[in-house]
């Protein structure tokens, strides 16, 4: 297993993140010999997603201060005198004020450990050979081997703030309560089979009985059900990204779900934002005269431009100006402005407003009734995807593997190789590299903004319905002038990404203070924070629902830098941004097909692959003749995607009259 | 009419150890003593009967990802059934197996079917692992286990049968997919003519 890494590659990338891997697998796919690693043990970088233990551990590295170790600079050997070196980031500094708050009741049992982990192995451990293979099984388990027990008793005497004094009491219960709960908590010595069962009926019950409480224990036990993003995104159907991933037939690797509604807070109130003709029809917040309003201004949203008179006098307005001028009550204004357009208030012009809406309703309908869509997993898959197909071409991937620097020959000013870790020195012609890799020293000039972020784990959703299985947008404006706009999309758990009777529910905005500054405020007007207290009745006996665990953090945003602030680059090293703070991923699509450009201006970008992978046999036949009736024969897609439930879209239900 | 299930297969194992080869035996009935190291990955599927359902199985291979232990977990995302192969000729190719073991315990879907397959038994003279261990070791963790010859074509039917066999039947509560969408290519051939 301990392969030699050839030292010959046309093309090294350097970080896994979106663009990276779009970018590494289109030049793979145009027959680039490409080397594409990683200096965390986990693909993504700051796209990554997380089980909640791998999610502990990153919380941890995260708050670590201090700096790792001089390392020896016997690689400076390595480099002629003709050549230069541009060293690499030693520590990612992307990510700040890391605070995670648990709220659902703790016990201190030191032996809570995610289900399924294997007991010990003893004579594996002792038995590995290859020392490569053993530092990397250290490294790529940095989850079981971290006592979350500890963790737990961590959280509980530092960080529970602002709680009322019935946090105290908590604990106490907690502590009785751990040793009934570490009854069932042997688990580790069943084999994986029975394990299996008991956890369903575990669940089963717990079904039952209502309303179910879940603790910090369960959690963790059941931690690998959750795939936390570091991002929170969704694809636009008809964005940049569903297109490559069809183009490039990557999208056979992923499988997605569809927003199943669009939320709009006012008035203290999570209300649905009625997305398609049917949803107005049957909308019970609206008026008669309010449906016809929002249709008439919707439907002339879809070809705007062919009305300019109807705006022209309003181009340099702000949209939300130019809504007041329209036949449109204060809550359609509303609506349309932060639910439909999803633009500023303070910042977004009429044009924009148009654009967006329009933009909003071409993507509806083609998957469901939003125009959005989320992979199942999480958004951290679709990096993988890309990697993946980057691999099928040929290409070599290395996580865990650091780069040192960059050798640059004086005399051309190229770059010509990579010095890693192991002091190898990997010759290439183009270079492309993650913002977060490059040192202090080239990015003195730059200026970046900050992302707030929370992710919270909860016990309802932000608007209970008959189906707990929704999936949700949501966007607070700012309470007051000038904040950000707080975005928010609740997760359920069919999508994989955590436990059942839970919701996943992320939070974005862009920075003003930290993360938690920024968006606690609004945690606290849609969520209760202590788990413990009786539900609190409010707006006529609606709940709020409970948040059992939460982190904040924010992280760099490195988008919409220009090239030129960064010192000394040569011109065939390409940086590559972190994640954007938007909705959609348009930004690094544009960003990997920009790049591969300026690199191959005569290759394709990310053409369809000749057939897939690239044989299909089905054994219960001949090969069949042409690759692609096999592929499209083999592969169960379109009927399922491309219909929609019926009556939500105004498209479909045109074509049936019709017919 | 029977139904169809697809099912995820993943492969592991050491580099080497012939887990191209299985799958190439099983699909296609074929063995290549000259079958190169795996870089473009295949994809390959295959439909055995199984009671009163079909089970079709898309095998994936792993893209070489592992060579440098950095396989993508959205590998074995969603997979039915691993099949861990290694070659019964290196006892090194049995520890990496317990490591992919491992990793699909931590990473891997809970309940996934596990399969060891101790590849190569037509060169039973050089053996270096015995089937007791091996047997004792797949008993350990509850995966079936048995040692097969891509080669000369011995135990690889019998290999996916006990997958089969494995797999819990579909219960008719839960859609198999779970209304989860795929992304086709041919959206624009999908839509309704007009008329
Ligand atoms: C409140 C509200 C009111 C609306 N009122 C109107 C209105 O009065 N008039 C109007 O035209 N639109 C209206 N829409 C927008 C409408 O729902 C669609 O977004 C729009 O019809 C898209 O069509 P298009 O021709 O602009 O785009 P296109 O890009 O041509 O259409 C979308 C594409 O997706 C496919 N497609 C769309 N829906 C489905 C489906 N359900 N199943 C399978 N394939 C599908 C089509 O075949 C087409 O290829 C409204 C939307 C809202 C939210
Ligand atoms: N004698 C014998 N040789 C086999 C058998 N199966 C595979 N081989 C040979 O072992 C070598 C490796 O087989 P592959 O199928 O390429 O192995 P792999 O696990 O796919 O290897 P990678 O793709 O590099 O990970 C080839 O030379 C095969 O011909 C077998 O059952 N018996
Ligand atoms: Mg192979």
């Amino acid at each position: 297993m301990a392969d030699n890494l050839p030292s010959e590659f046309d093309v090294v990338v350097i970080g896994t993140g979106l663009p990276e891997s779009i970018i590494a697998a289109a030049c793979s796919r145009s027959g680039q010999r490409v080397l594409h690693v990683d200096s965390r043990n986990y693909y993504g970088g700051n796209w990554a997603s997380f089980s909640f233990s791998g999610l502990s551990s990153w919380i941890k590295e995260n708050q670590q201060k201090t700096d790792i170790s001089e390392e020896s600079e016997d690689w400076r050997k390595l480099i002629l005198e003709t050549e230069e070196a541009i060293c690499l980031n030693k520590k990612d500094k992307t990510i700040q004020n890391v605070e995670d708050v648990c709220y659902a009741s703790q016990d201190l049992a030191e032996d809570v450990k995610e289900a399924g982990a294997l007991p010990n192995l003893p004579d594996f451990e002792a038995s590995e050979t290859s020392e490569a293979a053993q530092e990397s099984e250290k490294e790529c388990l940095p989850v079981e081997s971290q006592s979350l027990g500890t963790a737990s008793c961590e959280i509980s005497s530092e960080r529970i703030i602002g709680n009322d004094p019935g946090s105290t009491t908590e604990r106490k219960d907690a502590e009785m309560t751990s040793e009934r709960e570490n009854l069932c908590d042997v688990t580790s010595d069943q084999s994986p089979l029975e394990t299996g069962k008991t956890e369903t009926i575990s669940t089963t019950e717990a079904a039952a009985l209502e309303p179910k409480k879940i603790t910090y224990t369960q959690i963790v036990k059941e931690g690998r059900r959750f795939n936390i993003d570091l991002v929170s995104k969704l694809l636009y159907s008809r964005g940049l990204l569903i297109d490559l991933l069809m183009k490039s037939n990557v999208s056979r690797y992923a499988e997605f779900k569809n927003v199943t509604r669009i939320l709009t807070f006012q008035e203290e109130r999570v209300e649905q934002v009625p997305c398609s003709r049917a949803d107005v029809f049957n909308s019970k917040q609206l008026t008669m005269v309010e449906k016809r309003m929002l249709m008439k201004f919707l439907t002339f949203c879809l070809d705007y431009e062919q009305h300019p008179d109807a705006y022209q006098d309003y181009k340099e307005y702000k949209f939300s100006e130019y809504l007041k001028t329209q036949k449109l009550t204060a809550k359609l204004q509303h609506f349309i402005l932060h639910s439909i357009a999803m633009v500023s208030a303070a910042d977004s012009n009429t044009i924009e407003g148009l654009k967006a809406t329009k933009n909003f309703l071409q993507c509806l309908g083609r998957y469901g009734n939003t125009p959005f869509l989320f992979p199942l997993y999480g958004q951290g898959e679709i990096p993988q995807c890309f990697c993946r197909m980057c691999a099928v071409f040929g290409g070599i991937y290395c996580l865990r593997h650091s780069v040192q620097c960059l050798v640059v020959d004086k005399e051309s000013g190229r770059c010509k190789a990579i010095i890693d870790h192991f002091g190898q020195r990997i010759n290439a012609n183009y270079f492309v590299v993650e913002d977060s890799y490059l040192s202090e020293e080239t990015c003195t000039d730059v200026c970046y903004r900050q992302i707030s972020r929370a992710v919270l784990i909860t016990d309802q959703s932000v608007l209970k319905t008959d189906s707990d299985q929704q999936i949700s947008i949501l966007i607070v404006p700012p309470m007051e002038l000038g904040q950000p706009a707080v975005r928010i999309i609740e997760l359920c758990s069919s999508t994989m990404t955590c436990m059942k009777n839970t919701y996943l529910v992320h939070f974005t905005s862009s920075s003003t203070k930290t993360a938690k500054e920024d968006l606690e405020p609004v945690v606290q007007k849609l969520f209760t924070l202590n788990a413990e207290t009786e539900r609190e009745s409010k707006n006529g006996g609606l709940e709020k629902p409970r948040v059992l665990w939460a982190v904040y953090f924010n992280m760099r945003d490195s988008s919409g830098i220009d090239r030129n602030s960064y010192d000394h680059l040569p011109s065939n090293v390409y940086v590559c941004s972190g994640p954007d703070s938007a909705l959609g991923n348009d930004y690094a699509v544009k960003q990997a097909e920009t790049l591969f450009q300026e690199m191959f201006p005569n290759e394709e970008f990310c053409p369809s692959p000749p057939n897939p992978e690239d044989i299909i046999y089905d054994g219960d036949g001949t090969p069949p003749e042409d690759p692609r009736f096999s592929n499209s024969s083999n592969m169960k897609t379109e009927p399922l995607s491309e219909e929609s439930s019926d009556e939500n879209s105004y498209k479909i239900s045109e074509e049936h009259h019709k017919e | 009419m029977m139904a169809i299930r697809e099912l995820k297969v993943c492969l592991l194992g050491d580099t080497g150890v012939g887990k191209s080869s299985i799958v190439c035996r099983f699909v296609q009935d074929h063995f290549d003593h000259n079958i190169s190291p795996t870089i473009g990955a295949s994809f390959m599927t295959k439909t055995v009967p199984c009671g009163n359902e079909l089970h079709k199985f898309l095998i994936w291979d792993t893209a070489g990802q592992e060579r440098f232990h950095s396989l993508a977990p959205m590998y074995y995302r969603g997979s039915a059934a691993a099949v861990i192969v290694y070659d019964i000729t290196k006892q090194d190719s049995f520890h990496t197996l317990k490591k992919w073991v491992k990793e699909l315990k931590e990473h891997g879907p809970e309940n996934i079917v596990m399969a060891i397959a101790g590849n190569k038994c037509d060169l039973s003279d050089l053996r270096e692992v015995t089937m007791k261990d091996a047997k004792e070791y797949a008993e350990s963790i509850g995966a079936i286990v048995v040692e097969t010859s891509a080669k000369n074509a011995i135990n690889i039917e019998e290999l996916f049968q006990g997958i089969s066999q494995q797999i819990p039947p579909l219960n008719p509560h839960e859609n198999s997919n779970n209304g989860a969408i795929r992304l086709g290519k041919q959206t624009t051939q999908m839509s309704r003519p007009c008329c």
